[in-house]
């Protein structure tokens, strides 16, 4: 039962989510899809496989981190050996006996992993990563298996969301939108982008969640300075360069629920006020700021193709997704999202050939630019559910007012 | 004692562009004695390294699909960038040694991305690589494929001295932040809430993204209150979330923050009550942590091993090993939070009796004082080897425990 919205805080009778239902589903859907895909066992070095497989509550760090054995799958037993020095953060059903701890040294890894019942003698391994270290490591516990690898059963398994892991994605949203108003209500003249990756990551770790699964909380518009930003481009390092009034930002709100990430993406006026009724220049809603016809050009531009690519997000081809503006940017329009950033990617030539499946989660954005103009470029974004039905918007945030073309000025 | 590194002083602000161009030369030595012609490198910290190009912080699981990806061929002035974030690229990179962001996890990536390296690299060459994920390792195959730990782990181990400037601003952003987060510790607080106004400093003091999620972990009095573990000694570092922090908590502090690709490390033992004292048991823990680290500085400067330092460390303890056991008495760090040289890991004495402390590495300190039935004491700090001595690249107080004797 999912009644009481998105929260997360535990509840009396169970909470929002039925996370040992979450985490036996998707143990399930792992072992179904090692068998389909013939392999004996899965050793798993990122972290969001790791959650996936093990449900273990991870210290999140940031950055891609070396491929080593994190987690270990045995399709024979079905059991899931996890390394971990404790027990804290470890759901109950991986008992002691399938913990290993933290080592530096080689030799203790491989015994760590010759001690798994079964992997010593496995035909078929499948890994989700591989460096020349890891790699000798699992070739000298297993000699005779053959390593092959693990991502088409990952994403096979990880793909669709049941119910659980979607109620989990509803929860990120509603934080990510959260994160949203703070920027908004934050935004006035003389706060620097830095600050509001401050206000950004700060408004999250309030709700209870962990770092934010991207630092790129605000672009200011527009992109000058030279380099290979250039004007007319989005930047996603913020910088120290304080807004002005009348200045648009791009700005992008995120947050992980218990591994699960919704993101999502607006461009607002500095000094036009509007979210939480904060911002400068005046309480009419609308502020004292009025946009110009450039400024209005754009966003409308960028809120048009998101609106197109989020009607995109239906079961089958992604050819409409890789439509109009698909080569104008240097990111991916659309990818999935569940534990993080998941594949597919479409877009920078990726994707061509996808098909969509209902119930797969996508983070679909619009970026519109305006070269030479001092609108810059205005960006939006939204994670979708590709419905049997057609999408649905899990992220809910109204546009800029005074960046909306129905606004009487 | 002077404060130099092979006769250069430590700057008080870093020239990047001078540390991006002693580095690459590093990278470039260590190719050529190695043999290899080319180097492929795909992890976050070691594309950091070897180019200075910068990313936003970013969840593992976008940071492994949007990579900025670095390719360094051997004689070559500059490294190769391939980015998703082309602002992030160092200022003086030449134009046709950036390139779009290549997608080598990605099956339908992996192609490109070998067809990239190609144009760059001929085929039979000795390539390293830091990973190598399933579709690049197929579509690389013309190559001889290598590891790269071996070269890149000599290049970093010693820092330049811009380098060392840069993790003593890390560290002093992280510092700064963390005087605006104690005086806020009191009961009803959560740990979340120190993360956020920990997360609010950082950058509003100018950090380039957070390293770690923050940890602000309640300790016990005996090991059987804590978490079980594998191996009978204390559990740390663990997870933070919304738990209610009370009076008398033992609060163990540990953060990282990233500083232009440099990471700092905070270590901290603080008591949740704001007119909190250590009671006597308590003020001794922390006057044995502070011996230990002193016995250790009294011997540390080149030639030292690490063998030694963790000797004289058991030794201040009284013969007790002062640090966890899957930890360290000691680690390095640069470019990654923690990264060798390490001291008194489970590579064991043959291995710390071959390292050999040298000028520019880097040591952060963390004993662990563990008093069973009392809790115990863990703070960090963080030292840089000189031409006759070390320097500390940290500097905050110890509150409410007192003050170090070094």
């Amino acid at each position: 039962m999912i009644t009481a919205g998105a929260g997360t805080a535990a509840l009396p009778e169970g909470g929002r989510v039925d996370f040992a239902r979450l985490r036996r589903e998707r143990r399930a859907r792992l072992l179904e899809a090692m068998a389909e895909a013939g392999l004996d066992v899965l050793v798993l070095g990122r972290p969001a496989n790791i959650t996936y497989a093990s449900g273990a509550r991870q210290l999140w760090t940031a950055g891609a981190r070396p491929f080593g054995p994190g987690a270990v799958v045995m399709a024979g037993s079905g059991r899931v050996h996890l390394l971990s020095t404790w027990d804290d953060g470890v759901p109950d059903e991986i008992g002691h006996d399938q913990l290993f701890g933290l080592s530096w040294n080689p030799a203790r890894i491989a015994a760590n992993l010759a001690a798994i019942p079964g992997l010593a003698s496995a035909g078929r391994i499948g890994t989700d990563g591989w460096s020349p270290g890891a790699g000798s490591l699992i070739t000298s516990v297993a000699p005779g298996a053959e390593v092959v690898a693990a991502g088409p059963a990952l994403a096979g398994a990880r793909g669709t969301k049941t119910v659980d892991e979607l109620a989990c994605l509803r929860t990120a949203a509603a934080a990510a939108e959260a994160g949203m108003a703070a920027l908004v209500e934050a935004l006035r003249p003389g706060v620097t982008e830095r600050q509001l990756m401050g206000v950004h990551a700060a408004a999250l770790a309030r709700l209870g969640l962990p770092t934010p699964p991207i630092e790129a909380a605000a672009c200011l518009m527009p992109a000058v300075g030279g380099g290979p930003g250039g004007p007319g481009r989005l930047r996603r390092l913020v910088s120290d360069r304080a807004a002005q009034a009348g200045q648009m930002v791009a700005l992008t709100a995120g947050a992980i629920y218990a591994g699960y990430e919704a993101t999502l993406s607006r461009t607002w006026l500095v000094g036009a006020g509007g979210g939480g009724g904060g911002g400068a220049g005046g309480a009419d809603g609308a502020g004292g700021r009025v946009a110009s016809a450039a400024q209005k050009e754009v966003a409308g531009r960028a809120r048009s193709l998101r609106d197109a690519r989020v009607a995109a997000c239906r079961p089958g081809a992604v050819s409409d997704l890789l439509g109009p503006g698909e080569r104008a940017g240097s990111e991916p329009v659309a990818w999935g999202v569940g534990l993080g950033m998941e594949p597919p990617l479409l877009g920078a030539g990726l994707g061509a050939g996808v098909q969509l499946p209902a119930g797969m989660t996508m983070a679909v954005q619009a970026w519109a630019a305006a070269p030479g103009s001092e609108a810059g470029g205005a960006l939006e974004a939204d994670v979708v559910l590709v419905g049997a039905d057609g999408p649905e918007l899990l992220t809910r945030f109204g546009s800029c007012p005074a960046l909306s073309s129905d606004v009487v000025h | 004692m002077t404060k130099s590194i092979d006769g250069a002083v430590l700057p008080d602000v870093p020239d990047l562009a001078r540390m991006r161009t002693e580095r690459h030369a590093r990278l470039q030595a260590q190719m050529s004695s190695s043999g290899v012609d080319a180097l492929l490198l795909l992890g976050t910290n070691p594309v950091a390294y070897a180019t200075g190009a910068e990313a936003p912080g970013a969840d593992s699981g976008r940071a492994g699909l949007l990579r900025p990806v670095a390719l360094v061929v051997g004689g070559d002035p500059q490294a190769h960038l391939f980015t998703p974030y082309p602002d992030g690229a160092p200022a003086e990179l030449a134009e046709d040694h950036l390139h779009p962001a290549i997608y080598p996890e990605l099956p339908d990536g992996a192609a490109a991305a070998a067809a990239a390296v190609s144009e760059l690299v001929p085929s039979g060459s000795r390539l390293a690589v830091d990973e190598l994920p399933h579709p690049l390792a197929a579509a690389l195959g013309s190559y001889e494929i290598t590891g790269a730990s071996g070269l890149l782990g000599p290049a970093r181990l010693v820092k330049t001295p811009d380098e060392l400037a840069c993790i003593r601003t890390a560290q002093h952003i992280n510092e700064l932040a963390m005087a605006r987060v104690q005086p806020q510790l009191r009961p009803g607080v959560r740990q979340n809430d120190l993360s956020a106004w920990f997360l609010e400093a950082i950058f509003d003091l100018g950090a380039t993204g957070n390293g770690i999620d923050p940890i602000w972990q309640v300790m016990p009095d005996r090991l059987a209150d804590g978490p079980w573990t594998t191996h009978g000694d204390v559990a740390f570092p663990t997870a933070s979330t919304d738990r209610i922090l009370r009076a008398g908590d033992v609060v163990w502090v540990d953060t990282g923050i990233d500083w232009h690709g440099y990471a700092s490390d905070f270590g901290r033992t603080w008591l949740v009550d704001p007119l909190a004292a250590p009671t006597g048991r308590q003020a001794g823990q922390f006057r044995r942590w502070d011996e230990v680290v002193a016995a250790v500085l009294d011997i540390l400067k080149p030639g030292v091993t690490a063998l030694e330092l963790g000797r004289a460390a058991i030794e201040a303890n009284g013969g007790t090993r002062p640090w966890v056991e899957h930890f360290y008495l000691a680690h390095g760090l640069g470019t990654e939070s923690a990264e060798m040289p390490m001291i008194g890991t489970d590579l064991g004495d043959a291995f710390d009796d071959r390292l050999v402390m040298a000028p520019g590495m880097v040591l952060v300190l963390e004993p662990v004082i563990w008093d069973e039935g009392e809790g115990g004491y863990r703070s960090e700090d963080i030292f840089a080897v000189t031409d006759d001595g070390w320097v500390a690249l940290s500097d905050h107080p110890y509150d409410p425990y007192g003050s170090r004797s070094w």
